[in-house]
Order: structure tokens, then sequence, then C-alpha cells
């Protein structure tokens, strides 16, 4: 992941590229075969890993319970809309408050950790919040979930856009996930990004160095947590349901998956790929075979093998330069 | 969702939506209200929702083969009006958010007529709560929780099982008579666990039991010895347990282990015959429900094994149970349903299922069975059962001990919990 | 509430979880890769075993029927010899795919065991369905006995026995033998082994084969517990996992004595709060670890690099 010459610049080709490509997914997404709805969870789920690539291709922290933010993100929504007020607002900012703060304290025990140690415990507290999500079903609704959760229209003020059809969704979304591709974009080329980036090559000489290292690993976890619990709000739109199942052991590592498989430890744009790639084949080889995550375990297993820079890699191969 | 999604655009927001978006009416108006051009020729499509993996991947395929069997019977009788009946299948992975996405696929990209298909309560719930939202008519076929037909009922989805409070009306006050009534209740730490055991408890104290200890199993337990230690020191004369899906699994085979089946009386909800078959048979211990059993002395019960072993001579399963039971029936039903609507159109679907009266000679029961319109679910014959000690064929591992009627074991708390949308609160849909 | 039977029961359940702990322990403590898969290779073991115990196949001039015709017994103790034997040749495949992983990010060997945890569960789905199956065991191993006025299973008492004695095999293999004394070295200096002209590649196969071996037999013994079904690997992983965490990485000892530490936690814990059995494993590993960074024994690994 070395700095390429676009870091300092605020929009990039390759943003405009996949933001034309977003804008107009709509006018070309069911001749291709897919559909509207995909177009949501695939926005929603880009965010997701894309905070997650924070954590795992920047800070080399690799997390197996990240789905617990996305899940809590979920939850803080729907029961803001529930127990509190019925606005897009208030709930979005329920899910990243919620999320500044399980991130937070979770950090907390994980910021001076390394390697496997923490994987451990990301796997530990993982579980520990699903399990919370599937007792203390007088507020989740246990393994039912949280059903029922309405889709607020976003209010600006002098507009207001009704989300209640899938397709306002998407565009709404899709501008929070723009929004999200510049802030990570400008964050990972700033001096906190290059920190981050420098405690993962060598922990030990960074903190000679000088810089704290548990502050800037505790805010990169934070940071990425924050991110999964935001995305996690606006599942819980597209769903209307906040589901425990998210949190799981599974969950967790199919994130992993997503971003490794599309490049997140050599690129930028590595989550956002690999996104795509998992859930494209997985609707199309899923309404082919019912065996299709040994398939996809099998291309996952190759990919690994012979490009562990995943669909990124392959790029910067062939094109003889960073797609960054 | 009992909120309706009406469409309140004022003139300004139109104004500024559209300037946003250019070119917005070329997705058409963003309504719900959809109606296909009726072409007599195209098929009607089921989109089975059922589970390939997870915790009831077998419950899953077992289901799907009932429905198979329904359909090629209409087909061979020349298709439901005039049109051949398919399906579409994606495996839900026994996982509600996988529910939803393969519902909004279903409904938005493959345009099925009907939604068909669960074992999982909270699966089937996150697949009716997208099916209301788009006026798709959606069968929940086996899954059991009283809530489906209680609190998360729907206009547009049909309860075809019966569920935990049926199956405690059916045990309890026999119980408290044959065994005693000092009661210990083993309750699922989970939603349809906790369901069940209030079900049972209120029934057993209401007979005059006492409950002496109720104990919690966290969802995800393999190893019982404590929880069973547990009960042995309490010393109970029946033991009511809610504990289900592979939790049930390994419990079973622990107290087969242990042959506590044999000290204690064991009261278990229902036991799903894809998850016994073949098992042996000190894994069914106790007194368990069940809604249909291949071997009841019953006209048609014959013949309608006959037709599956021709259907599946494959299958490891030589005869069908009541997962496959209720995916036949529930498909039945709905293709009669639409034959006598005359239509594929919702609203017209769902009165004539509301209004279905089934006799028992229909149903392959002692009893007539009629769908309650108020809670959608199907109000239908329990019998109880017990392991078939001493048999001699290894398919008959049942012996049927009683049947009761369906007023007799009606969920009384149903009626009440469940607040249904209107027809005009339920989106048009028909293809 | 007599507290002696639930002391015996937690530790019985401790004994167990060590068992299921000993091959993942074996593979990230001499190779620090952590092994994913372990769960779905419990899996196999148990599905394979199965196949040796109850065999399906046609008849070739009277061998099934002489075969099946064997007692019991016998044919358990084959399973239990051949099983591992078999899946230990699938993990010494799966070790020559991961010798493009090494000298790499630790987590690709994460990773890909993670695709192969994927394809072993699918692959099993696919030759034996998703349908609950069962390891039948002999008779003197099954069953109950009375003991103190409550009732106990023989066959928990025989794989908790069953799993000390793998244990301190495996431990006497490691302490008394050369290959274990090389096992040993390459787990704290694998520059030393090459130095001594120790075929480090054949060390990292055996290694692998035992590990997945061990993880095996610990589905075997498991299964008449737990049940048999193509996902029960995930309930063996996770523990599995947390124990080497709570042991600390790189420790015999540790991983033996955290196993029976989360099995007294969750056994004491389902006696008297048992809604909370399963989370007190998390809370324990997480106590723990926020004190002791490397667990209760650990040492410094080039997994935390």
């Amino acid at each position: 992941m070395t700095p390429t010459t676009d870091g300092g610049r605020l929009i990039t080709g390759p943003m405009l590229i996949l933001f034309a490509a977003l804008v107009t997914l709509p006018f070309w997404v069911q001749s291709v075969g897919l559909y509207q709805y995909l177009g949501v969870e695939v926005a929603i789920w880009m965010i997701y890993a894309l905070g997650f690539n924070l954590l795992l291709g920047y800070g080399g922290l690799p997390s197996f319970g990240h789905g617990a933010f996305l899940g809590v993100g979920a939850y803080a929504f729907g029961l803001a809309q529930f127990h509190v007020l019925e606005n897009l607002w208030v709930g979005l900012l329920a899910a990243i408050l919620v999320g500044i703060v399980a991130g937070g304290i979770v950090g907390l025990f994980l910021a001076h950790r390394r390697g496997i140690y923490f994987a451990l415990l990301t796997v530990a507290f993982g579980q520990v919040f699903w399990f919370v999500s599937l007792k203390w079903f007088s507020v989740t609704g246990g393994e039912d979930g949280l059903l029922g959760i309405p889709r607020p229209s976003a209010d600006f003020g002098l507009v207001e856009f009704d989300l209640s059809s899938n397709l306002s969704l998407y565009y709404f979304t899709l501008a929070v996930l723009m929004i999200v591709v510049v802030a990570l974009w400008r964050l990972v080329h700033s001096p906190f990004g290059k920190v981050v980036r420098a405690i993962k090559q060598n922990e030990t000489r960074a903190s000679f160095l000088g810089y704290n290292v548990r502050l800037y690993k505790w805010a990169v976890f934070t940071l990425s947590a924050t991110t999964a619990a935001l995305a996690g709000g606006l599942f819980a739109m597209a769903q209307q349901s906040a589901f425990p199942d998210v949190m799981n052991l599974v969950s967790s590592g199919t994130i992993v998956m997503m971003v490794l498989i599309g490049g997140g430890f050599v690129s930028f744009w590595g989550p956002v790929i690999g996104v795509t790639v998992f859930f494209v084949a997985r609707d199309v080889i899923g309404s082919i075979t019912e065996t299709w995550l040994l398939w996809f375990g099998l291309m996952f297993m190759l990919s690994v093998l012979f490009k562990p820079e995943g669909v990124a890699g392959l790029w910067q191969d062939s094109s003889g330069e960073s797609p960054a | 969702m009992a909120k309706k999604e009406d469409f309140k655009v004022s003139r300004r927001q139109l104004l500024l939506g559209s300037a946003a978006t250019a070119g917005a009416t070329v997705f058409g108006p963003w309504k719900h209200n959809r109606v296909y051009a009726q072409a007599t020729d195209k098929p009607i499509l089921l989109g089975i929702t059922s589970d390939a993996s997870g915790q009831f991947a077998n419950s899953g395929a077992s289901d799907r083969r009932g429905m198979a069997m329904a359909i090629a019977e209409f087909n061979e009788k020349g298709g439901v009006l005039g049109r051949q009946v398919e399906t579409v299948h994606i495996d839900t992975e026994t996982s509600p958010a996988t529910g939803t996405r393969v519902a909004e696929r279903f409904i938005t990209r493959n345009e099925v007529s009907f939604l068909i298909g669960a074992v999982s309560s909270g699966v089937a719930n996150a697949i009716s709560q997208v099916a209301q939202k788009h006026g798709v008519v959606y069968l929940n076929t086996n899954s059991s929780s009283p809530t489906e037909s209680g609190e998360n009922c729907h206009r547009v989805k049909f309860v075809w099982d019966g569920n935990g409070s049926n199956f405690a009306q059916a045990a309890v006050r026999n119980a408290i008579t044959a065994f005693g009534d000092q009661w210990l209740l083993l309750t699922n730490d989970y939603v349809w666990g906790h369901n069940t055991s209030k079900a049972t408890r209120e029934l057993a104290e209401a007979a005059g039991a006492s409950i002496i200890d109720e104990i919690l199993v966290p969802q995800g337990t393999r190893d019982f010895s404590s929880i069973l230690l547990q009960v042995q020191q309490a010393g109970p004369k029946v033991v009511a347990a809610a504990v289900g899906g592979d939790d049930q699994k390994a419990m079973r085979q622990q107290v087969a282990q242990l042959e506590l089946g044999n000290g204690i009386a064991w009261i278990n909800n229902q036991q799903d015959w894809p998850d016994v078959y073949g098992l042996p048979l000190d894994n069914l211990f106790g007194v368990f429900g069940t809604t249909w059993y291949w071997n009841l002395d019953l006209p048609g019960v014959q013949d309608f094994v006959a037709r599956y072993q021709a259907m599946f001579p494959d299958t490891r399963m030589r005869v069908p149970g009541n997962v496959f039971y209720n995916g036949y029936m529930a498909t039945r039903e709905l293709l009669s349903a639409v034959e006598r609507a005359g239509t594929t159109n919702n609203i017209a679907v769902i009165k004539e299922l509301e209004n279905i009266k089934v006799s028992a000679n229909d149903r392959m029961q002692h009893h007539d069975a009629f769908m309650n319109p108020n809670t959608h679910q199907m109000q239908q014959t329990i019998y109880l059962a017990t392991a078939n000690a001493g048999t001699e064929n290894s398919d008959d591992m049942f012996k049927i001990l009683s049947s009761s009627a369906p007023d007799d074991v009606a969920d009384p708390n149903a009626e009440a919990a469940c607040k249904m949308e209107s027809y005009e609160d339920t989106p048009t849909y028909e293809t | 509430m007599d507290l002696v039977p639930h002391i015996v029961n937690g530790l019985s359940l401790g004994l167990l979880f060590a068992l299921i702990a000993l091959g993942f322990m074996l593979i990230v403590g001499v190779m620090e890769v952590i092994n994913l898969a372990h769960g779905s290779l419990f899996a196999l073991g148990a599905y394979v075993a199965m196949v040796i115990i109850n065999p399906a196949f046609a008849d070739f001039g009277g061998i099934y029927a002489a075969y099946v015709g064997l007692p019991l017994p016998m044919r358990y103790v084959l399973a239990i010899v051949v099983a591992p034997a078999l899946v230990a040749v699938v993990g010494m495949g799966l070790e020559v795919c991961m010798r493009r992983t090494y000298g790499k990010d630790p987590l690709y060997g994460l990773l890909l065991t993670f695709g192969a945890a994927l394809v072993l569960e699918e692959t099993i789905r696919l030759i034996w369905g998703p349908t609950e199956q069962v390891l039948t065991v002999p008779q003197g191993i099954s069953g109950a006995f009375l003991f103190g006025g409550l009732i106990y299973s023989k066959y928990r008492f025989f794989a908790a026995a069953f799993a000390l004695l793998a244990i301190l095999l495996v431990w006497l293999f490691l302490e008394r033998t050369p290959y274990g004394a090389v096992i040993k070295a390459g787990a704290h200096d694998s520059e030393m082994v090459r130095a001594l002209g120790i075929n480090l590649t054949r060390l990292r196969l055996l290694v692998f084969a035992l590990g997945t071996a061990l993880a095996a037999l610990a589905g075997i013994i498991m299964t008449p517990i737990w049940g048999l079904r193509p996902h029960v690997g995930v309930d063996a992983v996770v523990p599995a996992f947390l124990i080497i965490v709570l042991g600390g990485v790189g420790s015999f000892w540790g991983a033996v004595i955290a196993g029976v530490l989360v099995g007294l936690a969750v056994g004491l814990t389902g006696s008297f709060a048992s809604q909370w059995s399963l989370l007190s494993m998390y809370l324990l590993l997480i106590a723990v670890v926020t004190f002791r960074a490397r667990g209760l024994f650990g040492k410094k690994s080039v997994l935390e690099l």
C-alpha cells in the first residue's frame, strides 16, 4: 500500500469511475440480471468493507469479530426509531454514537494487542456481542430480530426525500458511500494514515519515533468500528429489521474474505472490488447451485494461494500501474 | 410491518426531487402496486425460500420435496388456470438477513407469483416482512413458533404447522394425570423457547401442577451434563422441554446415554421427522407432538406414501414425515385457492385461503381442518406420540398415543396478539 | 445442592475441551499457523469413523458381509486408528498448500485455512447430506451407571479418560522421543532445526499430520455426545481457539490447564446459572487476557509481529 501521486487529491479518477458506475446502476442493473435491492446491500457492504480495510489493510490488524459493530449499529438505528424519535438523522446518529462507544470500549482491550492475540480477542468480543443480542431479547427481539424498523424520509430542511422505495434508499446509501470514500481517502493519505502504516510495518520503530502506538491503534479500531456501525444503521433500513446473525463468527469471517479477495492489502479499492465480486458471485452461483459456498471457498483458497493480493493485485500486474 | 407505506410527496419535494435525480421519470412512479400484464401461457412461478444449509437444512430439503410433489400433481392435470407451475429456489441459509435478500430478489427480479417455505421462525419473519411490503402471498410451511400467527402475523402470511402452544394444549393436561404434578421446565433461552415454556407453564399451573424449577438452556449448548445433573437433583415427575434445533439433537443423545428417558416423564415439543429419521429409538424419549404420521390408519395415507416413494425413490428417508406433509399440503391448498379464485391476484387468493376448510379425509388426519382468518394459522389435528419400542419395521418409529381436535388445542392467546394489516394496507400484487 | 458431582462433571468436560484443543495447539505452537479448518477436520474425522464402523458399500465377494460381521468393538477400535490417519492425509494436503504462505503475513495462512474450512464442510454436506448422523459405540462404553444416587453416563467417563490418555501420549511423544525434541526445537527456533540438518519441510508435514489426526480423534470422541452434522465443526473450533489464547500460544500445559478451566467454568455456571454457561468462557478469556497479554503460559510468538 504505497502512497500514490493521487494521495493529495480530494477526488480521484477511480473515484469518479466508481461513482459513475454506481449512479447509473439503476439503469442497467435489471438488464444484467440483477436487481435494485442487491444494489442497496452492495453499497452498504462497501461502506462496511472500506471501514474494515482501514483496520486490516492499513493497520494490519485482523478483526474476526467486526460483524458485532455492524449489528450494534443496526440495533441502535432500530431502537432509536422505536424509543427516541422516528427520524433518519436520529437513527444514523444513534448508530454512529453506539459504534463509537462500543468500538472505543473494545478498542481499549485491543490497542496493545498484536497478531494472533488481537485476532483471537476480536473473536471473543464478537461472540460476546452476538450472544448478548440473542440473549437480551426484551431489547433486541432475540433470534427473531427487531422487526418493522421504519425507513424515515431524509429531511434536509428544504428538501425531503422519501426513502421507502429501494431505489430512493439506494441513492441515499450511495451518497453516504461517496462521503465515506472521500473521507477515508483523505484519512489514509493524511499524516494520521502514514503513522498507521508505519505502525503496521514496525510497531517498535514507530513507538521509538515518539508516536503513541496504542492511541493510534485505538483510534483506528474505533473509526473502523464506527464505520461498520454506520453501515449497520443503513442495513437496518434496507432490511427494515436488525438480526443477530450478522454478528456471528461466519459473518465476521465473510467480511475478511471479501476484503482480501478484492485486494485490500494492496489497494484502497480492494474492499469495493471484493464486495462486488462476493455479492454477484453469491447471487449468480447461489441461484444455480446450493453448494455455492464450496465453489466460493475453492475460489478463495486459490486466490490466497496464487494471488494473495486479490483482484486489485491482478489488475495492478496486468496494467502495470496502481489502481489507487 | 404494521405501518402503511403511503406516499406523501409535496409539490416542493417532487420538484426538487426530480431536479436532483434528473431523469427520475425513467424509473416510473415509485409505488408498490404492481400489476403485470396477464399472459395465460406464462407459468405461475413459486419462489421457494427454504434453507439448504445451517441448522434446518435437512428439514428444508424435505419441505421442498413436499412442494415438488404437490406441484407435479397439478401440472399433470394441466396446471393451474391453464398455466404450468414452476419453481425457483435459493438457499436462505437459516439466516434472516439472507431471507430478506432472497425474498427481495424473488419478488423484484424473478417476479414470482407466491413465496413459500420456512422452518426457522426468524427467517420466516424476515421473509414475511418483505412479502407484506410488496403484497406477495407467503406460505410459512414449517415454522412452529407461536409468534408466527401471533404478534408477527401478516395479512399475506399463512402458517401451516401446529405451534408450540397447540402441542402444549394437547400434552399438558393428560401428562399431569398420567405422570404427576411436579414439573420442571427446560427452556431454550431464546424467544421460541420462552414462548413455548410460558404456554406450558400457564396450562400446567391451571391444571394444578406445580413448576418446581425452570432451567434456562443457552442457545448453542452442546454439553447438557450439568443441566441433566440439576434435573436429577431436582427430582421432578415430569420434565417439559422446549429445546430446539441443534441443541435438541445434542440433548436427545445425552438423555439417551443416561437412560434418563426411562426414569422421568419427558414432554417434548414437536419432533420433526427429518430430525429423527434413522436415529436409534432411545433418542425418541418421552412424549412428543406431531401433525401427521405416515402410518396413520386413515384412508389415503398408504397411497400418499406410495406416491412419495414413486417420486423420490433415491431419498434416504423412505417414508414422508410431517415436514414433507406440511410442504405438500400448503402448496396444494395454495394452488387450489388460486384455481377457485380464478386469478393470481393476491387479495383474491388471500380471501380464498382465509376461508379454507379441508375435510379430515383430504387432510389425512382425524379431524376436519380450517384456516383461522384472524391469525392465518391452519387449525388442525394434533397428535401425541412416543417411540415405537419393539418394532420390526425400522421406518415405523412413532407410536401414536392420541389425537386432539383443532378446537381443543387452539392457541388461546393468538387472536389477541395478532394485529393484521387491513386489505387496503396490503399492496395489490399479481403476476 | 451437592457440589462434588458438578466439579467432577466440570473436570470431565475440561478434559474433553483440552482434547478438542490439542491438535490446534500443536499446529499453532510449532508452526505458528492458526488452523481454522480444525473444526471441519474434527467433523470429517467423525464422518470417516462412522463409515468405517458402519460402511454402506456394495458387497464384493462377501468381503462386506465378513467385515460387518466383525464385532462392533473391533470396528470401533479400527475406526479410532484408521479415521485419524485418513484425515491426516487430508491435513498433509492442506500443509502442502500452506507452503505458499510461509514467510508471508501469518494472516494468509489463517485465511487459507478459513477457505479450507468452508470447502471441507460443504464437501461433507455433499457426500453425507445435511442429515443428523449417529456414531455407534460398543455396548461396554454406552449406557449409564448409578453412583451416590445420581445417574452418570459411562461414555462420558470413557471419553474423559481417553482424553487424558491422549494428552499424556502427546506429551510423552513431545518430551521423550527424538521427533518430539525436534518439534519442540522447531517451535522455538526453526533456524536451529535447519542448522542441525533436519529437514524442516518434513517436520512441518509431520506436525500438520499429527495436528489434524488429533482433530479427527477429538471429533470421533465427541460425536456420541454432541451428535454429528456437517456444521458441527464450528462448535469445536471456537472453544479450541479460545483455549489456546487462554493457555498461551506455544504452551502444552497451558492449553491443557486452560481446557480444564474452561470446562469448570462452563460446567459450574451450567449447574448454578445455566443461562450464562456459554458466555462464561468468553468472559473468562477477556478477564485473563486483560491482565496477562499472552494468556496464562504464553511465550513470545512471531504471530504477534
